[in-house]
C-alpha cells in the first residue's frame, strides 16, 4: 500500500439493499483488504448510527482520509463531509464514489458492476493520495430576502420572513399584489364545506404587506437581472413608471372621465377597464394606473381628463421608469402558474363557442366583483353596456345584467364541466401530470352554483375524481346535492344553431355513447407555470422539469430548495397546488431563506482557482475570464473573487504558466483518479457537475441501463481537462473519452457553453489521429434515455476496437 | 412531433399509389406538377410495387407478406438513390412507417424476410437494421407541399377567395402515427393552412372534423349501411356548415367521398351542394395547372364543372 494512503479507509453503504444486491461487497472487502486498506461497511451510512461508526473509526484508527462508496454525492455528500469534519478531519479528506447511481442501478450484471464499484473507490483512493487540506472560504450573509411574486405564495413568504426579523424585498410585476388568487372569488376548504371569500382571507395579508415596517412593496417592477452568489446577490429591478404618483388617493375621478375602454386581464379579457385603473378594486397599494398602449396622451392625442379630475395632482405623464439595483442574501421564487390554453383542443370549440369557458372565468363571473358582479349568465347573452362602464370608477355593469336577468333567459340551466383539459393527457401539446387543483374547484363551483340557483342541472365528466383527505367528505356533499358525475373524457362539443351546446362523450362505466346537452359548458384547464416562472427560471438560472416548473432540488429532503443556494421556490411555480398547499409550501420556503440568511458567516465552496504565484508572470491573460473574476491587487498580484467566480475552469486553460488550478481538480488529481478508474477498453465519461451531472445521476433513477464498461469523473466543467490528461487516459485504456456538457439553458451556461466547444474542438485537433477518439455530448435533464443510448453505443464501438 | 424545418425537398421518390392511380390519377399528376414548379428533387420508380395496404386491411396480405415488400420498396428506394418516400395516399405512408418499424424492431420477423430473400437469390434486397429510419425516411406529399406553402401562395394563379373549404386530414396520417405529425395531431392543420394560401377561407372547425370518412375498407363492402351512414354523417355536418369544397389528402377517404356521395344522396333521399378534390388538386389549379389534363378532373363523381365554371376557370 502507498504510505500516503496507510491512514485510510472505506466505508462501503449498502443502501438497504439498493447497492448491495447488485454489487459484492464482501469481495470488494476482501480485495481492499488484501491490500491493506480497511473496510467498513453498514446496512445505511446515511443514517446516524452510520456517521458514528464513520466517526469512531476516524477516531480509534487515527484515519486522515476517507473514501465512502454510496449513493451520488448530491444526496448526502454535504452531510458526510459535515460528519468527517465531526471527527477533527479537513473536508477534502473524503472522497465518495457513487456506487449506486453510476452502477448498482445501471448496470445488471452483478460481476461487471463489482468489478467497476472496485475501480470507481481505486479512483477515489488514488485522488485521496494527492489531497491537500482546503481552506474555508466564508462569506457575510447580506440579511436582506427578495420574493419575487405576488400572489399568495409571495405574499406569506414575504410576511413570514419579515415577522421573522429579516427586511424583505416583495417584488410583483403587476399593478397589485393579489395574483390569482385574488381572481378566484372563493376558495374551497378541507375541513368545511363552506367555501371562504377568497378575497376576504387576502385582503388583510396584503394589507399586512404595506402595514409591516420589514416589508418594502415594489409593484409593476419585473426582476432583470441576478448576479453574484449565494448570500450575496445583486438583483437589477425595473420599476416600470404608472405615470401616477404615489400620493394618488384611489378616488377614482380619473378612471371615471377617462375615455377608453381597454381588455381587462384580470377579467379573463372581457373588455371592461379603463386605460387608467386598478387592477382591482382592493388593489395593494391603492394607486392607480396608466396603460401607455391604450391611453390617448401616449398616442398623440390631447386628452388629459384624468389630469384635469385628479385633485391630488398625481397624474404625470412624464414620469420616468426606474432601475434598482438592491442586495440581498436569499431570494424566494413565488412566480405563479396559468392556465393551459385551452384553444389546443379545438374539439371543444373554445374560442369560437362562446359558451366554452374555463374555470377561471367561471369563477370571475361567480366574482361579486367580476365582469357579471357575480351573476351565473350565458356568455352568448351577455354584453357590457357601454354606458353603464363609462359611468362607473371601475366598471360596473350592474344595469346591463339587471336587463338580462329580468328576461332570464341569460341564466345557463344545463352545465357541462369538463376535468383533465390538458392534464393527464399523453397527447402532444397536453401535460402528462395531474393539476391537482381542478377536481376541488369543479366540485367548489357546483356547489357555489347549485346553492345560489337551484335547480341547474350539473354534470362533471371526470377521468378520476381526485378529491385527496379530508376533500373527500366535500365531494361527497356535492353529490348529495345532486350534482352528476360521468366518467369520461369527451370527445367533441358541438354548437347548436341557438348557441346551446352537445357534448359527446363515452361513458366508460356503461361503455356507451352519450351526449350531453349544454348550456354552458366549463373547461378545467390545466396549471402550466406562469410565463414569469419561465422567465425568472432563466435569469436566475434555475433547474426547471420537463414541463417549465421550478425544479425543488429534492422532492422529499428539499422541496423548496431551488438549485441554487440560497434560492428558493414555493407555490405553483414549483409543482401544481391548491391554496392550501401553496400557503404551506410558502411558510416553509420563509423559514429556509431566514435560516439561510441567519447561518453567517457561510462557508462556500472552495472548488474554485487557486493561484501558484511562485509561477505566475502576471501576464494577465487570466484576466478575459468571462466572469471578471480576476483582477490584479495593489501589489500588482492576481487575484480571484470567490464571490464572482463560477468554478468553470476557463483560467486554467488560459494559463499557460500552469500557475492556476482548480483546488480538487488538479491536474494531479485527475489524473490519479483517471489511473485508478479506467481500465483496457472502456469510455471515460468527463462530466460537469452541474445539469449534466444530475441528467448522468438520473439515468439510475430512471433505471435504465449501459454497460459497466462507462466509467464517469466529474469536473466542474470540461474545461479543466488538457491534451495532458487526455493523452494519460489513452494511455490507461480508455477506447474513448466523452465529454459531458451543460447545455446553454442559462446565462452562466450560454457563456460557459462556447467555450467548452471550442476547448472541445482545440483538443480534438490537437490529438490529431486520437482526436477521432474524443465526443461531445450535451446533456439534458429530460434526456436520460437518449445519454444512456450514447453511452451504450460508444461503449459497444470500443469494444469492437 | 415532426417539425416543418426538418421535412426534406431533395431525394423524394413519390410512392405510387393504387388507389390514386386506379381512381384519380389526377392527384399524382398534380402533385409532380407543383413539385416540378416548386423545384422539389423527387423521382418515380417503376420497379416499386404496391405497398399492400388496400389488401393488408381487407385481410387478403398477412403482416409478414407486407413487411416483406416493404422491405423490397425500400430497396428500391435506396438502389436508386431517392430514400424519402414521399406517399400520395395515406395508408401507404402508415403502411411503409409501420413496417420500417417492425424491420428494425422485431428481429424474427427480419431475419425471416431476408432469409426468404436469400434463398431466392434476392441478396440486394436484404434488409438491415436501421437501414431507414421510421421519423425520417417516410412523408406524406402534403408535408412537402406544407414545407414550401409560401412558395405556392407566390406562384397561385387563381384566387379562390370566399371559396369555404372543409380539410378532411386522413386516420391512416394522423391517427395511426399520431405521435408523428406535423402539428398537433388532436387539430391537423396540413390541408387548411395550404388552402388558405391559394386563397380559399377554410371552416376552423365542423362538428365531427375528426370522425373518420367511413370506409373502413372492408367495412364499406361489408357494413355498407354503417359505412354510408358515417360518411353521411360527416357530409350532412359539412352541409350546414355551408362549406363547398371538401378537400382530401387520401384516395381511400376521397372515394368515399366523391364515389359515395351520389349513392348516398340517392339511397338517403337527400342533396349535397359541396365537391371533392385532394389537396394537391386544388393547390395545382391555383397555380394555373390544366383541370383535365394535370388535375384529372374528368375521373371524378361528383361533377366540378360547376366550380370551375362559377371561378372562371373553364
Amino acid at each position: 500500500m502507498n504510505a500516503a494512503l496507510d491512514k485510510t479507509a472505506v466505508f462501503i453503504c449498502h443502501c438497504s439493499g439498493n447497492i448491495s444486491e447488485r454489487i459484492d461487497i464482501n469481495s470488494l472487502k476482501k480485495t481492499l483488504k488484501a491490500e491493506g486498506i480497511p473496510v467498513f461497511d453498514y446496512e445505511y451510512l446515511c443514517s446516524r448510527e452510520g456517521q458514528t461508526l464513520i466517526k469512531n473509526k476516524i477516531l480509534e484508527g487515527k484515519l486522515d482520509r476517507i473514501v465512502i462508496g454510496s449513493c451520488t454525492p448530491s444526496k448526502h455528500g454535504t452531510l458526510f463531509k459535515k460528519c468527517i469534519q465531526e471527527a477533527g478531519l479537513n473536508r477534502a479528506m473524503l472522497e465518495i464514489a457513487n456506487l449506486r447511481e453510476h452502477c448498482a442501478w445501471v448496470h445488471p450484471d452483478k460481476a461487471g458492476a463489482t468489478e467497476k464499484a472496485l475501480s470507481l473507490i481505486r479512483g477515489k483512493l488514488n485522488r485521496l493520495e494527492n489531497h491537500k487540506p482546503l481552506e474555508e472560504i466564508k462569506v457575510n450573509i447580506v440579511p436582506q430576502a427578495l420574493v419575487i411574486g405576488g400572489g399568495i405564495a409571495g405574499i406569506t413568504a414575504a410576511v413570514n420572513l419579515a415577522d421573522n426579523g429579516i427586511s424583505t424585498y416583495l417584488v410583483e410585476k403587476e399593478s397589485s399584489i393579489g395574483g390569482n388568487m385574488a381572481k378566484i372569488g372563493k376558495v374551497f376548504s378541507p375541513d368545511k364545506l363552506a367555501e371562504e371569500c377568497a378575497m376576504c382571507s387576502l385582503s388583510p395579508l396584503m394589507n399586512e404587506v404595506v402595514a409591516n415596517p420589514r416589508i418594502t412593496l415594489l409593484t409593476w417592477t419585473e426582476v432583470e437581472r441576478l448576479s453574484g452568489s449565494a448570500g450575496n446577490f445583486t438583483v437589477r429591478l425595473r420599476k416600470k413608471s404608472r405615470y401616477v404618483h404615489d400620493n394618488c388617493t384611489g378616488c377614482g375621478r380619473c378612471s371615471r372621465v377617462c375615455p377608453v375602454l381597454v381588455e381587462n386581464e384580470f377579467n379573463c379579457g372581457y373588455i371592461d377597464k379603463k386605460a387608467i385603473s386598478l387592477r382591482f378594486s382592493q388593489s395593494v397599494p391603492k394607486i392607480y394606473c396608466i396603460d401607455p398602449d391604450y391611453c390617448l396622451q401616449f398616442k398623440g392625442e390631447t386628452c388629459g381628463k384624468c389630469v384635469e379630475a385628479c385633485k391630488s395632482g398625481a397624474i404625470d405623464f412624464s414620469q420616468k421608469e426606474e432601475i434598482i439595483e438592491l442586495n440581498v442574501g436569499a431570494v424566494i421564487v413565488a412566480t405563479g402558474f396559468e392556465e393551459y390554453d385551452v384553444s389546443q383542443k379545438p374539439q371543444y370549440g373554445y374560442g369560437f363557442f362562446k359558451n366554452v369557458i374555463t374555470q377561471m372565468e367561471l369563477a370571475r363571473m361567480l366574482g361579486i366583483n367580476g365582469p357579471s358582479k357575480g351573476i351565473l349568465v350565458k356568455p352568448s347573452d351577455f354584453s357590457l353596456d357601454p354606458d353603464a362602464v363609462s359611468s362607473t370608477s371601475t366598471c360596473s355593469t350592474e344595469r346591463s345584467l339587471e336587463n338580462s336577468s329580468e328576461k332570464g333567459s341569460g341564466t345557463p340551466k344545463r352545465i357541462v364541466m369538463i376535468q383533465c383539459v390538458g392534464s393527464r393527457d399523453e397527447k402532444e401539446g397536453g401535460n402528462r401530470y395531474c393539476s391537482r387543483y381542478c377536481c376541488m374547484a369543479a366540485l367548489k363551483h357546483s356547489n357555489l352554483i347549485m346553492k345560489k340557483y337551484p335547480g341547474t342541472e350539473i354534470t362533471i365528466c371526470y377521468v378520476d375524481l381526485r378529491a385527496l383527505g379530508f376533500y373527500e367528505n366535500y365531494y361527497r356533499a356535492v353529490q348529495d346535492i345532486g350534482v352528476r358525475f360521468v366518467r369520461g373524457r369527451p370527445a367533441e362539443i358541438v354548437e347548436k344553431p341557438d348557441k346551446s351546446l352537445l357534448v359527446r362523450l363515452e361513458d366508460t362505466l356503461n361503455q356507451k355513447i352519450t351526449e350531453l346537452p349544454a348550456d354552458l359548458v366549463i373547461l378545467s384547464a390545466a396549471m402550466v407555470p406562469s410565463k414569469g416562472t419561465r422567465k425568472i427560471a432563466s435569469i436566475l438560472n434555475i433547474s426547471q422539469d420537463e414541463s417549465g416548473f421550478i425544479k425543488e432540488r429534492h422532492s422529499k429532503l428539499r422541496p423548496v430548495d431551488s438549485s441554487l443556494d440560497g434560492i428558493f421556490v414555493c407555490g405553483t411555480a414549483q409543482s401544481p397546488k391548491d391554496v392550501t398547499d401553496t400557503i404551506s409550501q410558502a411558510g416553509l420556503a420563509a423559514i429556509r431563506g431566514s435560516a439561510f440568511i441567519a447561518d453567517s458567516p457561510k462557508a462556500l465552496v472552495n472548488e474554485i482557482p487557486t493561484i501558484n504565484q511562485l509561477l505566475c508572470d502576471q501576464c494577465t491573460e487570466c484576466l478575459k475570464c468571462p466572469f471578471e473574476a480576476f483582477s490584479l491587487n495593489d501589489s500588482g498580484k492576481v487575484i480571484v473573487d470567490p464571490l464572482v467566480c463560477t468554478g468553470c475552469g476557463y483560467c486554467t486553460e488560459l494559463c499557460q504558466k500552469g500557475a492556476i488550478q482548480i483546488s480538487g481538480f488538479t491536474k494531479s488529481q485527475l489524473k490519479a483518479e483517471v489511473e485508478g478508474v479506467v481500465k483496457e477498453g472502456d469510455l471515460l465519461g468527463f462530466v460537469n457537475s452541474g445539469i449534466a451531472s444530475i441528467t448522468c445521476d438520473n439515468i439510475g433513477n430512471s433505471a435504465l441501463t449501459y454497460p459497466s464498461n462507462v466509467k464517469l469523473v466529474k469536473v466542474p466543467t470540461n474545461l479543466v481537462v488538457d491534451k495532458d490528461l487526455l493523452l494519460h487516459a489513452f494511455k490507461c485504456g480508455a477506447s474513448a473519452v466523452l465529454f459531458i456538457e451543460d447545455p446553454p439553458d442559462s446565462p452562466k451556461v450560454e457563456v460557459i457553453y462556447p467555450l467548452t466547444i471550442s476547448h472541445f474542438e482545440k483538443l480534438k485537433k490537437e490529438l490529431g489521429d486520437s482526436g477521432d477518439r474524443l465526443y461531445f455530448k450535451k446533456a439534458y435533464v429530460p434526456n436520460t434515455r437518449g445519454l444512456a443510448g450514447t453511452f451504450t453505443s460508444l461503449a459497444r464501438e470500443g469494444e469492437m476496437i | 412531433m415532426k417539425a416543418i424545418e426538418d421535412v426534406p425537398d431533395n431525394q423524394l421518390l413519390l410512392f405510387k399509389s393504387c388507389m390514386v392511380g386506379q381512381e384519380y390519377p389526377g392527384v399524382e399528376t398534380s402533385t409532380c406538377y407543383i413539385f416540378d414548379r416548386l423545384g422539389i428533387d423527387y423521382c418515380i420508380n417503376d420497379e416499386q410495387s404496391c405497398c399492400t395496404g388496400i389488401g393488408h386491411y381487407t385481410d387478403v396480405f398477412e403482416g409478414l407478406t407486407t413487411a416483406a415488400i416493404a422491405a423490397r420498396n425500400f430497396a428500391v428506394a435506396k438502389r436508386c438513390g431517392y430514400p424519402n418516400i414521399t406517399c400520395l395516399c395515406s395508408t401507404c405512408y402508415a403502411v411503409n412507417k409501420e413496417a420500417c418499424e417492425t424491420l428494425n424492431t422485431n428481429t424474427e420477423v427480419r431475419e425471416k424476410i431476408n432469409s426468404i430473400f436469400l434463398e431466392k437469390g434476392l441478396e440486394n434486397l436484404v434488409y438491415e437494421k436501421d437501414d431507414m429510419n421510421p421519423r425520417t425516411n417516410f412523408y406524406h406529399a402534403v408535408e412537402i407541399l406544407l414545407s414550401k406553402v409560401d412558395k405556392i401562395r407566390e406562384q397561385k394563379k387563381f384566387d379562390f377567395s370566399g371559396i369555404k373549404t372543409a380539410s378532411h386530414h386522413a386516420c391512416h396520417y394522423y391517427k395511426v402515427k399520431y405521435l408523428d405529425v406535423l402539428g398537433n395531431p388532436e387539430n391537423p392543420q396540413l390541408i387548411d393552412n395550404i388552402s388558405a394560401a391559394c386563397g380559399a377561407e377554410p371552416v376552423r372547425w365542423y362538428e365531427d372534423r375528426t370522425l373518420t370518412c367511413g370506409m373502413g375498407f372492408s367495412q364499406l363492402h361489408l357494413n355498407k349501411d354503417t359505412s354510408l351512414q358515417v360518411t353521411k354523417t360527416k357530409l350532412d355536418s359539412l352541409q350546414r356548415a355551408g362549406v363547398e369544397l371538401m378537400l382530401h389528402m387520401c384516395p381511400n377517404c376521397q372515394i368515399q367521398y366523391d364515389r359515395y356521395q351520389p349513392v348516398i344522396e340517392r339511397e338517403f333521399g337527400v342533396k349535397y351542394d359541396m365537391v371533392h378534390m385532394n389537396i394537391a388538386q386544388f393547390a395545382a389549379l391555383s397555380m394555373g395547372a390544366d383541370p383535365y389534363k394535370v388535375c384529372g378532373f374528368q375521373t371524378h363523381s361528383v361533377p366540378l364543372e360547376g366550380f370551375l365554371e362559377k371561378n372562371g376557370i373553364i
